[in-house]
């Protein structure tokens, strides 16, 4: 670890307000000295993701969580491509908790930030290159050939003529020794990356046998349901569960750090049982905040808080004295819950000083860690078994619910699944946070942007991530690995950040701007706020988008036109633009009765813009279409990173229409589908996706997809009534 | 003891009569195809079909399918041999995280017996009760659609089962 990046470190974590509180820096993380592998002494085991056996199995164990994103069929495909065998003949596993499987960048066990394909693009392939060589080598020993008369063919080695499956030299193999450097195929080699490899997960998807985590049974299995604080983070003070107690069913009710949970033999026993609860709570001061008190106090903020300086380029907001006009607007975004379709779960048995969890997370380190925390035992005697997700979005990127059932098995002595109910879900998020944020722009004489000037109030997310892991990570590590990382992100502006980068990113990055300066005020309101699909893009993009939109047609230019003046030629973002501007015939205009709005930002590598057409029918906006453009790299598989902005931009799309996560006394209104509005098909666009050809490395596709869409509905509303509207969820006045 | 057919077979179970048909199917008997989602008939992941329609069953007593047939995803077909619908799902690539999935084929299911040649308008009202958060929608579309005029070619030929 490099000085500066100790620096980083400890900057982030006085920001924090951790320093000082016990936090012990620079220990690394026990390794994890248990093989990952199921016990296999003849197999081949050349690295923690590849497993080949004797009896010609090919395992690979999946670093990642597959969440709908498409890594169970990405990665492998990365496998099959250098290990020469069809994907569809390798056997995927979910990894369960192991520091082999740690993120390269992140150095935790980690999916999340867009990064699967990106950070693993080349060591699985150089790990499956590597396994292939060492077949060779093996085969060649077994079989007495020489090695260069050896070749190989989807999933045998072959020599005169005749084929050997890869089991048949496994067991040699894994006496040889392994090179790391075997070559890789040139891109015109692939047979598999860039072609559309079938979704390996999706026959099992159909038929009902894909394994959640809601779907474990384990023996003796309880149901758990969990009562929590109606204001997230009180405790329970007084219950009186003795109706509960007497309910059929039902076994046990015991109390956890955050409520008071109803065990027993069958889900709806628990559920009806728990009604019966009588609990007097102790609140925390998040009682005290409502919607529109937070909505204000913030207004205020931002009228009377310089806040902290975050980036200055140039001559920074001073730049603004100098513009031909100044052009202003403030736009707001609310906090949002993610509504993944299968609620948060967790199934936990702690048994002879062992404790197993059955979930599917997008954290199973954390997982382990907090499990072991309120199990009161050693991480290395938990066990994570990872399931399939049903939906992630970053919710999953929180272990919560892992705390949770452990916490109540640990209590009731049994095995239990809790199941959490959709208002628990929504009730009980790890939100987006709500943003408030004002753009000042001038403009020059030419209708160029001489400079840029934003300020954030809002919420900050990672002190509420810390103090989430703290039981489970520390004092081992805040990993050093997301310091660094956040530190360098995005184009390295944020080394000398004196902020949270998630709060900031996508706000002023895209543009070239001869001046720029980037201000926060935090506002925290006390919600606890976390990861959501695309993070800080999910709202910077609808600010930054909407406002180019309304300085081009201040400056009287074409939005695209505007756009790509201010950006170099070799922007990735350019060429999105570019393509999308031309698929989706931008130049030809609308059609009668239907407008069209453009939108294009820059996340997680990724360069995306989009057209939305939309129609206006009584007062209601309707969004016909979306033609989008997305520069991601090299892809792997065409067909899911279409399938992932289709599915980033619904989910914009929900967010730009419906979402809305208000308080009460601190409480959570919205609790179910009938008041957190999710988008259906009747109401969902066509959606048109292109690919920029490139050659660059991989980059992000799950989350790009989604920051400009919100803008490009709401430019396109403009285009429609000449109303900006500058607040999500967008409402005709 | 309430008695009835699950995927053709005849069942009986002793759960409380309360109980919603999607907790006696999954967790008395372990089928696990049909999904939690809502628990209020808005999202449709539990949907199953009782008597050939397609039924939000988080709201269904079991005491309501007495003597009743009722198909969940595991009855429509198998990786051996699976229904038009869930061969077109695979074409289309439409899972994502899957877990909308068994749902989103019992109500398409449904609607294609119900009509063979359903307009975009007709298949969005009949899939509109079907919540996809991975965003599926146009995927899904297109796959009914193609399971749809595969049906019809084979109907026409005169082999349809
Ligand atoms: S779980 Fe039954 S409709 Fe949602
Ligand atoms: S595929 Fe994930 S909710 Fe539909």
């Amino acid at each position: 670890m490099t000085k500066p990046k100790k620096q980083t470190r400890r900057t982030f974590l006085k920001l924090l307000g951790v320093t000082g509180a016990g936090l012990v820096i620079g220990i690394t993380v026990t390794r994890d000295r248990r093989s990952p592998f199921p016990a296999n002494d003849l197999a081949l085991e050349p690295d923690a993701f590849l497993q080949i056996t004797p009896e010609n199995v090919v395992n690979f164990f999946l670093p990642h969580a597959e969440m709908g994103q498409g890594v169970y069929t990405g990665l492998t495909t990365l496998i099959a491509e250098e290990l020469d065998i069809s994907p569809e003949k390798i056997q995927v596993h979910h990894a369960n908790a192991h520091a082999a499987y740690r993120h390269p960048e992140f150095r935790m066990q980690i999916t999340g930030g867009s990064t699967s394909i990106k950070v693993r693009y080349q060591p699985l392939r150089q790990a499956a290159a590597n396994a292939r060589a060492l077949l060779l080598d093996a085969a060649a020993e077994q079989l007495a050939a020489t090695r260069s008369d050896l070749t190989t063919a989807n999933g045998d080695v072959v020599w005169n003529g005749k084929h050997f499956p890869y089991g048949d030299f496994a067991t040699t193999a894994a006496s040889l020794k392994l090179s790391d450097d075997a070559s890789l195929k040139e891109t015109a080699e692939f047979r598999y990356i860039g072609g559309d490899v079938p979704r390996l997960d999706a026959r099992a998807k159909t038929t009902g046998d894909a394994m959640f985590g809601l779907d474990v049974e384990i023996p003796n299995m309880h149901r758990a349901v969990l009562v929590r604080c109606p204001v997230i983070g009180g405790a329970p003070k007084s219950v009186n569960a003795n109706a509960a107690r007497e309910t059929d069913g039902v076994t046990d009710v015991v109390t956890i750090f955050n409520g008071v949970a109803v065990v027993a033999t069958s889900y709806w026993q628990a559920k009806k049982a728990a009604d019966k609860l009588e609990i007097e709570w102790d609140y925390p001061a998040l009682q005290r905040q409502s919607s529109a008190e937070i909505r204000a106090a913030m207004e205020a903020a931002l009228e009377h808080d310089d806040g902290k300086e975050i980036y200055v380029e140039g001559s920074g907001a001073a730049a603004l004295d100098d513009a031909n006009s100044v052009v202003e607007a403030t736009y707001w975004a609310p906090y949002l819950a993610h509504a993944p379709m299968e609620p948060m779960n967790c199934t936990a048995r702690i048994e002879d000083g062992n404790c197993d969890v059955w979930v599917g997370t997008q954290v199973p380190e954390l997982a382990r860690g907090l499990a072991a925390f309120h199990a009161g035992i050693g991480k290395r005697h938990v066990t994570i078994h990872q399931k399939f997700l049903g939906g992630g979005f970053g919710r999953r990127g929180m272990a919560d619910y892992v705390s949770e059932a452990v916490a109540i098995a640990k209590e009731s002595g049994k095995p239990v699944q809790l199941v959490w109910s959709r208002e628990d879900d929504t009730k009980n998020s790890y939100y987006r946070p709500a943003s408030l944020t004002k753009y000042r722009a001038g403009l020059g004489s030419e209708g160029r942007i001489e400079s840029w000037s934003v300020k954030r109030v809002g919420p900050n997310i990672l002190p509420h991530i810390v103090e989430h892991m703290v039981d489970g990570m520390l004092p081992a590590a805040t990993p050093d690995g997301i310091v660094s990382w956040l530190s360098d992100r995005p184009h390295g502006v944020f080394k000398s950040l004196v902020g949270d980068p998630f709060s900031v990113e996508g706000l002023f990055e895209d543009y070239d701007i001869a001046n720029k300066e980037v201000r926060h005020v935090t506002h925290d309101p006390g919600l606890r706020a976390s990861y959501w699909r695309s993070v800080g893009h999910s709202y910077s993009g609808f600010f930054k988008e909407s406002f180019v939109d309304e300085l081009a047609a201040k400056s009287g230019k074409d939005p695209v036109e505007f756009r790509l003046a201010h950006l170099s030629d070799d922007s990735v973002l350019r060429r999105a633009i570019e393509l999308a501007a031309d698929k989706g015939a931008w130049a030809t205009g609308s059609a009668p009765g239907v407008f069209n709005g453009f939108a294009a930002h820059t996340s997680f590598g990724a360069g995306v813009a989009q057209i939305a057409e939309v129609s206006i029918e009584n007062r209601k906006i309707r969004v016909n279409k979306v033609t989008c453009a997305i520069d991601c790299g090299v892809v792997v598989n065409p067909d899911i990173v279409k399938a992932n902005v289709e599915s980033a931009i619904i989910y914009g799309l929900t967010a730009a229409l419906y979402g809305d996560i208000t308080l009460v006394d601190g409480q959570v209104e919205q609790g179910n589908f009938h008041d957190y509005t999710v988008m259906r098909m009747a109401d969902s666009p066509q959606i048109d996706v292109h690919i920029v050809s490139s050659t660059r490395d991989p980059v992000g596709v799950g989350e790009p997809g989604l920051p400009p869409v919100a803008a490009a509905v709401a430019n396109a509303v403009f285009a429609a009534t000449g109303q900006r509207l500058r607040d999500l969820p967008l409402k005709l006045a | 003891m309430i008695s009835f057919t699950l995927n053709g077979d005849p069942v009986e179970t002793d759960a409380p009569a309360d109980t919603p048909l999607l907790w006696v199917v999954r967790d008395y008997f372990k089928l696990k195809g049909s999904k939690y989602g809502c628990g209020l008939g808005l999202c449709g992941a539990c949907s199953m079909r009782v008597d050939g329609q397609s039924v939000r069953t988080c709201i269904l007593p079991v005491s309501a399918v007495a003597d009743r047939a009722v198909m969940t995803i595991e009855g429509l077909g198998s990786k051996a041999q699976p229904h038009v619908l869930q061969d077109a799902w695979v074409a289309h690539g439409v899972p994502q995280c899957g877990y909308c999935q068994s749902g989103q084929l019992i109500s398409a299911s449904v609607l294609l017996e119900q009509n063979p040649n359903p307009t975009s308008d007709e298949i969005d009202a009949a899939m509109s009760g079907n919540i996809c958060r991975c965003g599926t929608y146009p995927r899904i579309k297109g796959a009914i659609q193609d399971a749809a005029s595969q049906l019809r070619r084979e109907t026409d030929s005169g082999n349809a089962s």
